[in-house]
């Protein structure tokens, strides 16, 4: 029986999987007519025409589906199964976006919207060779366009489409029998709280940005090899792989403010198999650059360049099995949903590492290189050196993230590291080490031959001031260790020369600075990951509670309990848990931290913190941590445990006992003691407005808590319109409620109910750290980006002039 | 002869033993061989790091080691928190892989969501008969996958 559904919007749908069809078509289109036009000896520009024809069809595809995508969420089209998975209607603006790429589809589609834009850029340059490029962009995007499609074929699925219907992808849910079943869904089942953040709507368009610039440097070197044309491409190649080196990097960096900001493991990167897997083709990336550099300029590591290149691209490929497979299962906090694509996901992998990679051997030995030793005193040699520890690092953390591939492979069952941070940082810190040392000396010396004597003059003045400034900071910070040294001392050097270089360039040659640029900004962020990672200190420990040596239990004990009202101290601060204020879904709990000076006792400074946390229903507690920033530290909370307020306790009539007392009496309870303390006419309050003839009458109290707590309330006694109405005083912390119930002139005294109860304990439970200098983090990441975009200019200035 | 390059022509004539013909290797042989020895240090030292899946039994053996267990949350017997009485004391008891039944310590506040999760992943050492974990990991289905049909209970609302 088919039923004839009510309000749904189907065209969108269909039109959606049309363009899905279109794009793929477009895409094998033009694969085909750039590679005959590029390759083919017969009516090139012809072909070449038809293959820019069939590319920006292929675009405006793209362009179509991903507006499908986005009216759908926008209007809360619950019929399709992407928008009711993804989004609500209550959720704010901003986050729609992030929405359309928190599935799969919608970051696959991502990922082909900004291979299709650089691909646009690439036509409309129309450089050499370029259709050699879009033949391998082409391909690409036909890879890309499949994962969209969801259609069988013979009972194996082909991607996934995010246009796909909730009552398909629901089937056995009885509601879709009914043909009105869309006015019974009122809302979509919401975007992951921990992805309500701006740094999701900017931070994934970026990382794809630069997954998809990887592809350009493969292409030229796949082109390259094809062609057979081995040495054409190294100039041109140069500005793109600086452009996916800045957008690579940016984005990862963005990756881990996000996390800093809104995650709760306390930092910015935890060495999680998400964050490796787009780690190492940044690396590679880099290396590439370096070798590129170098054959520009001396002929050499022209093999080494296409290695690298395409060796970037097949780890993007790598990292996309890796985290989309499911395979990582559950090693990994950043568990995307598995679409059963893991086939798919490796014949895309396949069809472009392999033959590439069996072109290169089958090249190799027939790609141009200089048969004689580059001397030991060339900035070749060292750059040469340094991109094989690049190697050697890309390869520990691919190894050890790869466990589960392993685990596969093998049928082994292996662990991952139990502790990954300390595991990955014994590696990467001696490589990071050594990295810094080799681009530091090697910016001193020159491509072919150096004198020698002057490079160990500047190498042994430069390492000596480091030495000096190492002593000092060692003496400020006590970082106590010998790697913590090393590392110090080699992002000094590394920091002293490149400035030194970038001030020597300052006079005219700005334009060549981009180098020392960004060396001066990876050595400031790594010294910055050095200070705010080692220094890193948990402030919230207990008070008694020492931090035994060798007892890793204990240093779980990061949690503080702060009681409403009841202050704490935390190192130099003072810290109070003043109450919470809900807007629900999210409650905001009010952190007060005083500083007071410690030889006068003043108060030094004052702030609030609102570290919050949205209660979900669906998935419990999600915290969000609060930071004050300083110029020199952050102060970063969040809670980790609150009272559920989710459900109001209900409240019957208070069990009153009446006091009847006058001015001046107290009052003894079994916690407390009440002082009363006057009598006067009420003032307005938040909340409550008298009317002109209203008669508001309120008394003060002084409460005494037996622990010596002090508290006032203020009961109010209104008559409006000749009836009485009571304002109790309702404090569950203190467990009283207090009413003004009757006012007795003529006696001259007051009649108070006051109900006794357990006190209701309202509290939080706090984290609190302390990262110094994190600011370096940031100010390197920018510093290093900015290097390779004045390097892009200059490469694409000497590549077209 | 031919084949040797200068450097270890001039050291043949002076019948230099073999050892020291790798003072007459290319500087990248070198380097190449340098970067060998620490990918084999690093195979060897990394060795070490993995652990594989354990079971509570196998705990017991080594008190000394951390090791990690998968298992799940046994709903039946008692959680444990109190953030009053101490905010970093969190117990629940835990069946591995062999269907034993241990409680497990956590020197820390409860982890977010804990009633959810469907596995665990614990990574600590056996203290007397219970687990002291460093730390948890939750695999909780519900997250990222699991989505439920949320339906209005008033009926048609247009």
């Amino acid at each position: 029986m088919d039923v004839q559904y009510i309000g749904e919007h189907l065209w969108a749908g269909q039109l959606g999987q049309l363009a899905v069809f279109a794009s793929l078509m477009f895409s094998a289109a033009a694969a085909i007519a750039f590679g005959v036009g590029q390759y083919g000896k017969v009516d090139q520009a012809g072909w070449l025409r038809t293959a820019t024809l069939a590319f920006v069809i292929h675009v405006g595809a793209v362009v179509a589906i991903a507006a499908l995508l986005f009216l759908i969420i926008q209007n809360h089209w619950f019929e399709y199964y992407y928008a009711w998975a993804h989004s609500s209607r209550e959720l704010p603006k901003e986050y729609l976006l992030s929405c359309f790429w928190e599935g799969q589809e919608g970051s696959f589609l991502l990922w082909m919207f900004w291979n299709a834009v650089l691909g646009l850029v690439m036509l409309w340059r129309r450089p050499p060779a370029f259709a050699g490029v879009m033949a391998v962009v082409s391909v690409v995007q036909f890879f890309l366009s499949s994962m969209l499609l969801g259609i069988y074929v013979f009972d194996y699925k082909i991607g996934s489409t995010p246009f796909a219907l909730l009552r398909h992808e629901m089937q056995d849910a009885p509601i879709f029998q009914r043909a009105d079943y869309l006015s019974f869904i009122e809302d979509g089942n919401g975007l992951n709280p921990l992805l309500q953040n701006y740094w999701m709507v900017i931070h994934p368009p970026v990382l794809f940005l630069g997954f998809a610039a990887t592809l350009i440097p493969f292409a030229y070197a796949a082109h390259g090899l094809l062609s057979r044309k081995f040495t054409a491409w190294a100039r041109p190649v140069l500005p793109w792989a600086l452009f996916a080196a800045a957008a690579l990097g940016s984005g990862i960096m963005m990756g881990g403010a996000w996390a800093y900001e809104s995650l709760t493991f306390g930092g910015y990167w935890a060495w999680d198999p998400v964050e490796n897997a787009s780690l190492v083709p940044w690396l590679l990336l880099i290396a590439g650059i370096h070798t590129n550099v170098v054959y520009v300029h001396t002929g050499r590591s022209l093999r080494m360049t296409f290695l690298f290149y395409l060796l970037t691209f097949i780890f993007i490929l790598y990292s996309t099995f890796l985290t989309r497979s499911g395979i990582l299962g559950d090693t990994s906090v950043h568990a995307f949903t598995d679409l059963g694509m893991s086939g798919q996901l490796l014949v895309y992998m396949g069809a472009l590492s392999l033959p590439a990679l069996m072109l290169l051997v089958l090249y190799w030995k027939k790609i141009p290189s200089i048969a004689k030793e580059e001397e030991a005193f060339s900035r070749e040699f060292w750059i040469f050196v340094g991109t094989l520890v690049l190697l050697l690092s890309s390869i520990q953390i691919t190894f050890s993230t790869s466990i589960p591939v392993w685990n596969k492979l093998f049928g082994t069952n292996w662990a991952p590291p139990a502790d990954p941070i300390e595991h990955y940082n014994k590696w990467q810190l001696p490589i990071a080490i050594v990295v810094l040392l080799l681009s530091a000396s090697g910016l001193l010396l020159r491509y072919r031959t150096s004198d020698v004597k002057k490079f160990g003059r500047q190498t042994a003045a430069f390492a000596a001031v480091s030495f000096i400034l190492m002593v000092l900071l060692e003496w400020h910070f006590r970082f106590s260790n010998a790697a913590g040294w090393l590392l110090l001392f080699a992002s000094l050097f590394g920091i002293l020369v490149s400035g030194y270089l970038l001030g020597r360039s300052l006079k005219g040659r700005i334009r060549v600075s981009g180098g020392a640029v960004a060396h001066f900004g990876f050595a400031l962020l790594l010294l910055g990951i050095l200070i705010s990672s080692a220094k890193k200190e948990v402030i919230s420990i207990n008070n008694g509670m020492p931090l035994g040596a060798g007892f890793t239990e204990e240093q779980n004990r990061t949690n503080v309990l702060l009681l409403k009202n009841m202050p704490v101290t935390m190192r130099e601060y003072t810290v109070t848990y003043l109450g919470d204020s809900a807007a629900p879904p999210n409650y905001y709990y009010k952190v007060l931290w005083e500083r007071f000076d410690t030889a006068t006792g003043l108060l030094r400074e004052k702030f609030l913190l609102l570290p919050n946390a949205q209660i979900n229903p669906r998935m419990g507690l999600i915290a969000n941590p609060d930071t004050r920033h300083y110029w020199h530290k952050d102060l970063y909370t969040h809670v980790t445990s609150v009272p559920d307020k989710s459900k109001p306790m209900e409240r019957g009539e208070p069990d009153f006992t009446e006091h009847t007392v006058a001015l001046g009496d107290t009052i003894r309870l079994q916690r407390s003691v009440i002082v009363v303390e006057s009598l006067g006419k009420a003032q307005a309050r938040q909340g409550q407005n008298w009317q002109p003839d209203d008669l508001p009458v309120e008394v003060v109290l002084t409460i005494r808590m037996n622990d010596g707590r002090i508290f006032q309330a203020r009961p109010i006694h209104l008559i409006r319109d000749l009836r009485v109405f009571h304002l109790d005083e309702h404090l569950p912390e203190l467990g009283l409620t207090i009413r003004l119930a009757r006012i007795l002139p003529v006696e001259q005294k007051l009649i108070l109910a006051i109900e006794e109860t357990e006190p209701e304990q309202d509290f939080i439970v706090l984290t609190a750290i302390i990262f110094p200098y994190i600011n370096l983090v940031w100010l390197g990441t920018i510093f290093t980006v900015l290097g390779f975009i004045m390097a892009l200019v200059q490469r694409h200035r000497l590549a077209t002039t | 002869m031919a084949k040797l390059n200068a450097c270890a022509q001039r050291l043949y004539r002076y019948d230099v033993t073999l050892p020291y013909a790798f003072v007459c290797m290319k500087k990248i042989h070198i380097v190449g061989l340098v970067i060998i020895a620490v990918a084999i240090g690093f195979i060897i030292s990394v060795a070490g790091d993995y652990s594989s899946y354990e079971t509570f039994e196998r705990a017991m053996q080594m008190p000394n080691k951390d090791v990690q267990i998968v298992g799940y949350l046994v709903t039946e017997k008692e959680m444990y928190y109190d953030p009053i009485k101490d905010p970093n004391y969190f117990t629940f008891y835990m069946r591995d892989k062999d269907s034993t039944i241990r409680k497990v310590i956590l020197y820390n506040s409860k982890p977010r969501d804990f009633e959810r999760s469907e596995q665990l992943v614990v990574t600590g050492r056996m203290q007397g008969d219970d687990f002291v974990a460093k730390s948890i990991l939750m695999k909780c289905p519900s997250k990222y996958t699991d989505h439920e049909l949320v339906l209005s209970q008033q009926g048609p609302t247009s």
